[in-house]
C-alpha cells in the first residue's frame, strides 16, 4: 500500500529554499514534504489528493521562535493589566489598559470572577506611559479590604501590592529595609522593588504566584499560543529538566495532533557542569520529532531595563551603578567549557554589552582548549553588542538571537534612561549582524513580550517604538531578512535547519498560511497580516 | 529568634570551605543553604539521611540547597523539626550578601548575626583589578562586619589583603584563616562563653562592643525613626524590644546598616535596646532619648 500523497496550491508559496525560492504547489506524504514547485512537477509524484482551500492564501514554512518560553500558556491562568493589546491563547482580546484607573477597573471585575477567598495576581502593568503617574495602596485598597492583590509588573522586577498584603507581610511606615517605596510623606506605596521583598509579599498572598509550575494544561496553552501564530517549533528556554518535566513533556507533546514542535533547554544552574552534561547526554538520543533535547541555556547577566545587565564604559546612562553577574566570570569559562567539550549547544542569556563580551571571550578561551567545527554556540538576546563583537562571533563560527520586541516596547527606555541616544541605536543590531557575518534569528521572549514572529518581524524591519520613532534607521532589515530569521535562520541557531525553517524535500510538512504576501503589503503593514492556518506535519493544527 | 548569618564572598573565597568546616565541627544544630549542593563534603559517616536537595548529619545539622527563593528556603529550614539553632546562608560568589542579609530583618523570627564576607587572600588585589569582577568584590565588601582573610598562609605578602579591606570597608572586623577554619563563635556578636584554649580561639578578641538602653517608656515612631536614620556607621546592630506610640505596642527592632525592620512582638520582656558597634563607637545610647514620648528631645 503506497502512503497518501497531498498536493496543496496556494496564491505563492515563500520557501526560504534557495533552489526555489517560490512556487505554487507542496507536495506532503507521511507529514514531510515530497515536492515542490508548480502544479505540472507535482503531478509527477503519481495518484495524489489535490488540495485547494489555501489556493488564495500565501504558504511560508511554519514559524521557528528561537526564545520564548513555556510559562506563555500559564499567565493567562491570572489577569492581564497591561498597556497593550494582547491576545491569550484561547484567542481572546485583552485590550490594553491606558491608564491607571483602568487597571483597576479590570482588576475590579477579576475579584468579582474569582472564588472569595482566592488572592488577586495581576501580570504585565507598565506604568512607564502613564506620564510618571504610578499605582499605589490607595488605588487598590477601595477595591477589597479583606482580599490580597498582587500586580506584578512587566519588566518582573517590581510589584504593587494592596494594604493588606502588606500588613501580611509585616511591612509598614517605620521600616527601612531596600525595596520599600515611600510617597512624599514616607508612607509605603504598596510599590515593592527587587526579590527580597517581592518573594515575601508572593509568598504572603499564597503559593507561587505567577511562578506556578509547569503542567499539562500550560503546555498545550503554550502551543495553542504558538498555533495561532502561525509557530510551529518553539523553544522552552530554560526548562530544569527533572524527570517529572521531562514525563509531563514526552507524555504532552506525545499526545495525537499536539501542535508544536518543542525545544526544552537544560537550566544550567539546576546542575552542576558534570551533572548538566550527563543529564542532557542521556535525554538527547530520547528525542522524538516534536520533543528536541539537546540545548543548554546559560545566565550571564540580568535585563537591561531593570538595571541588571552588565555594560562596558560609559555604563548605564542615567548613572545606575553597574548591573550583576548571574556567574562569575571564571566560573563561566569552566562551565561553557564543560558543555562545549561534551559536544552540546548552548544557548547563552547575555544582555549587555560586557556580558556578551565576555561570553564571546570565554567561548573563544573554549575553542582553543577544544576546537570544534559547527558548535553554532548562540548568544541569546545580545542587545547591546556593537560591530566588533559581532565580527568576532562570526569569526568563532557563533550565531545570535537578537530581541527584536525590544525595540517597540522598550527602546525609548533605552534612549533616555539605560543607554542614551547613541547607543541606542545599535540596540538589536540585526543589520549589524548580517554585514558581519552572524547567522540572524529574532525573538518574543514569550511571555516577556507577546508571542507572533511576524510582529517580530516589522519589529526588526521598522525598528519603530511604541512612541513611534524609527530606533537607529541604520540597523533596519529588509522583509526577507527578517523572514528568513523567524524561520531558516532561527531554525539554524537550534540545529534544526535540516528539519524545519524552509519547504525543502524531506523536511517536516510545518507551514505558516498567511492571508497575505508579505512581500506584497507595505513593510509596516507585516504585523498585521492575519496567520489563516497553522500546519504541523502535514495537518492543519 | 534564630540567629542567622550570611556568608558572602567572591567565587573561591572559601565559603563552601567554611560551611564543609561548621559541618563537621558544629556544637550547635546548624541549618545551612547553599547554592552549589553538590559540593558540601562530608564524611559519608556524617551522613544521616539525604532526600533530593537536603541532607540531614548526624550531628543534628541539616543543609540545603538554597534555589531562587532564599525567604521561602529559610522559611521552611525554620519550620524543620526539631528547629536549628543557627541558620546560615552561603550567598552565590557573585550576590551583594547584604541584599540578602536583610531578609533576616523582614522575615519574621530571625536574629541577623555579622555579616561575613570571605576573601581570598591570594587573589583579592587582582580581582578588584580585574574590570569584570572588580566592582563586584567591592559591592560585597560594602557592608561586612566579619571579613575572613582565608588562604593567609598562601599569601605572598601578608599585610595586603587586610590594608586593602581595611581601606574599602573600615567598620569590618577582620580575622584571618586558612582552609576556611572559622570557630563557630566568630559568627556571632557575643563573645566566647569562656575562654578557652585553642590557638583560634585565643585570636578572636572580643571584637563587638555592646551597649544597653533601657526604654521603659514609650517611643515615638517618628522620632525614633529619625534617630535610627541619623546613627552613625560604627553602629553595627540595634536589636530588641521596644514599645511604640502613644498605646505603646511591643515591637522587636532589629537595625543593620542602616536599614532596620519592626515586627510585633506580643511578649512580656522588659523593653530594652541593645547596641553593637565597632570599638570606634563611643556610647550612643543616649541618641534614643530623643524618641522617648514626652521626653527630652535634642535641640
Amino acid at each position: 500500500m503506497t502512503a497518501s500523497t497531498r498536493v496543496f496550491s496556494a496564491a505563492r508559496i515563500i520557501t526560504m529554499n534557495p533552489s526555489i525560492p517560490t512556487a505554487t504547489h507542496v507536495a506532503v506524504r507521511q507529514g514531510r514534504i515530497l515536492g515542490v514547485g508548480t502544479a505540472d512537477e507535482m503531478a509527477a509524484f503519481g495518484e495524489a489528493v489535490l488540495d485547494a482551500r489555501f489556493a488564495g492564501k500565501v504558504i511560508l514554512p511554519g514559524f521557528v521562535e528561537g526564545h520564548a518560553h513555556a510559562a506563555e500558556g500559564l499567565m493567562w491562568r491570572n489577569c492581564y493589566v497591561g498597556y497593550f493589546d494582547r491576545v491569550a491563547p484561547d484567542g481572546t482580546l485583552w485590550t490594553g489598559l491606558k491608564s491607571i484607573a483602568e487597571v483597576v477597573g479590570r482588576l475590579r471585575e477579576a475579584l468579582a470572577a474569582l472564588p472569595r477567598d482566592a488572592p488577586l495576581l495581576a501580570w504585565g502593568f507598565d506604568p512607564i506611559y502613564f506620564d510618571g503617574a504610578r499605582m499605589s495602596v490607595a488605588d487598590l485598597d477601595p477595591l477589597t479590604a479583606d482580599r490580597m492583590i498582587v500586580v506584578s509588573h512587566a519588566s518582573g522586577h517590581i510589584m504593587n501590592v494592596n494594604s493588606l498584603v502588606l500588613r501580611r507581610a509585616g511591612f509598614s511606615r517605620d521600616d527601612n529595609i531596600d525595596g520599600l517605596v515611600r510617597d512624599d510623606a514616607g508612607a509605603l506605596t504598596g510599590e515593592l522593588l527587587g526579590p527580597p521583598v517581592m518573594s515575601r509579599a508572593s509568598r504572603v498572598a499564597g503559593g507561587g504566584g505567577l511562578l506556578r509550575p509547569l503542567d499539562a494544561r500550560g503546555l498545550r496553552d503554550y502551543a495553542a499560543a504558538a498555533r495561532r501564530v502561525g509557530v510551529t517549533t518553539a523553544t522552552d528556554l530554560v526548562n530544569a529538566l527533572t524527570p517529572e518535566l521531562v514525563d509531563l513533556l514526552r507524555a504532552v507533546t506525545a499526545e495525537p495532533g499536539f501542535p508544536l514542535r518543542l525545544v526544552p533547554a537544560l537550566a544550567a544552574r539546576e546542575y552542576s557542569p558534570e551533572a548538566g552534561v550527563a543529564r542532557l547526554l542521556e535525554l538527547r538520543p530520547t528525542s522524538t520529532d516534536k520533543l528536541r533535547f539537546g540545548i543548554v541555556k546559560l545566565v550571564v547577566d540580568g535585563s537591561i531595563q531593570g538595571f541588571t545587565a552588565r555594560l562596558r564604559w560609559p555604563f548605564y546612562h542615567n548613572g545606575a551603578p553597574n548591573g550583576l553577574w548571574y556567574v562569575a566570570p571564571a566560573e563561566l569559562g569552566a562551565i561553557m567549557l564543560a558543555y562545549h567539550r561534551a559536544g552540546l549547544q548552548m544557548h547563552i542569556h547575555t544582555n549587555g554589552d560586557e556580558a556578551s563580551d565576555l561570553a564571546t571571550e570565554m567561548i573563544g578561551r573554549a575553542l582553543e582548549a577544544h576546537p570544534r567545527p559547527d558548535h553554532r554556540h548562540t548568544l541569546q538576546h545580545c542587545q547591546m553588542a556593537d560591530a566588533a563583537i559581532f565580527r568576532r562571533m562570526a569569526a568563532q563560527g557563533m550565531c545570535v538571537n537578537l530581541f527584536a520586541n525590544h525595540l517597540y516596547y522598550w527602546g525609548e527606555q533605552h534612549a533616555a534612561l539605560t543607554m542614551g541616544p547613541s547607543r541606542a541605536r545599535r540596540l538589536d543590531a540585526c543589520a549589524t549582524a548580517l554585514r558581519e557575518g552572524v547567522p540572524l534569528a529574532i525573538h518574543s521572549d514569550a511571555p516577556v513580550t507577546p508571542l507572533g514572529p511576524l510582529f517580530t518581524a516589522w519589529c526588526a524591519v521598522n525598528r519603530l517604538t511604541a512612541q513611534g520613532r524609527v530606533l537607529g534607521p541604520d540597523e533596519r532589515i529588509n522583509v526577507a531578512e527578517a523572514l528568513h530569521a523567524v524561520t531558516l535562520g532561527a531554525a539554524y541557531t537550534l540545529k534544526l535547519d535540516h528539519l524545519v525553517g524552509s519547504i525543502d524535500v524531506g523536511k517536516f510538512a510545518d507551514f505558516a498560511v498567511l492571508d497575505d504576501d508579505p512581500f506584497a503589503v507595505a513593510p509596516a503593514a507585516l504585523r498585521d497580516i492575519p496567520v489563516h492556518a497553522t500546519m504541523v506535519g502535514g495537518e492543519v493544527a | 529568634m534564630i540567629p542567622l548569618s550570611v556568608i558572602g564572598g567572591f567565587l573561591g573565597a572559601g565559603k563552601t570551605t567554611l560551611v564543609n568546616h561548621l559541618l563537621r565541627t558544629a556544637t550547635r544544630r546548624y541549618g545551612v543553604l547553599v547554592n552549589d549542593f553538590g559540593a558540601v563534603n562530608v564524611d559519608a559517616a556524617l551522613i544521616a539521611g539525604q532526600s533530593g536537595q537536603a541532607m540531614a548529619l548526624a550531628n543534628g545539622c541539616v543543609c540545603c540547597s538554597l534555589g531562587d527563593d532564599f525567604g521561602a528556603a529559610v522559611a521552611s529550614l525554620a519550620a524543620r523539626d526539631p528547629a536549628p539553632e543557627h541558620i546560615i546562608v552561603e550567598a552565590s560568589g557573585v550576590s551583594d550578601p547584604w541584599r540578602i542579609a536583610q531578609l533576616a530583618l523582614i522575615e519574621p523570627g530571625f536574629e541577623l548575626m555579622p555579616l561575613v564576607v570571605m576573601v581570598d587572600a591570594t587573589a583579592i588585589a587582582a580581582q578588584l583589578a580585574d574590570p569584570w569582577t572588580g566592582e563586584t568584590v567591592r559591592r560585597q565588601l560594602a557592608f561586612a562586619e566579619l571579613v575572613v582573610l582565608n588562604k593567609q598562609d598562601l599569601a605572598a605578602e601578608p599585610g595586603q589583603a587586610a590594608a586593602i579591606v581595611a581601606g574599602i570597608r573600615p567598620q569590618a572586623r577582620t580575622i584571618t584563616a586558612c582552609h576556611g577554619e572559622v570557630p563557630e563563635t566568630a559568627l556571632t556578636f557575643a563573645p566566647p562563653s569562656r575562654p578557652r584554649a585553642s590557638r583560634l580561639q585565643a585570636d578572636l578578641p572580643h571584637m563587638f562592643p555592646t551597649w544597653r538602653w533601657p526604654c521603659p517608656l514609650p517611643l515615638d515612631r517618628d522620632r525614633l525613626r529619625a534617630v535610627l536614620g541619623e546613627l552613625p556607621p560604627a553602629v553595627l546592630r540595634v536589636k530588641g524590644l521596644c514599645l511604640l506610640g502613644q498605646t505603646a505596642e511591643p515591637y522587636l527592632l532589629q537595625y543593620a546598616a542602616e536599614r532596620w525592620a519592626f515586627s510585633p512582638a506580643p511578649t512580656t520582656l522588659a523593653p530594652e535596646l541593645v547596641i553593637i558597634g565597632t570599638p570606634q563607637l563611643t556610647n550612643p545610647a543616649a541618641r534614643f532619648d530623643a524618641a522617648v514620648i514626652g521626653g527630652w528631645t535634642a535641640g
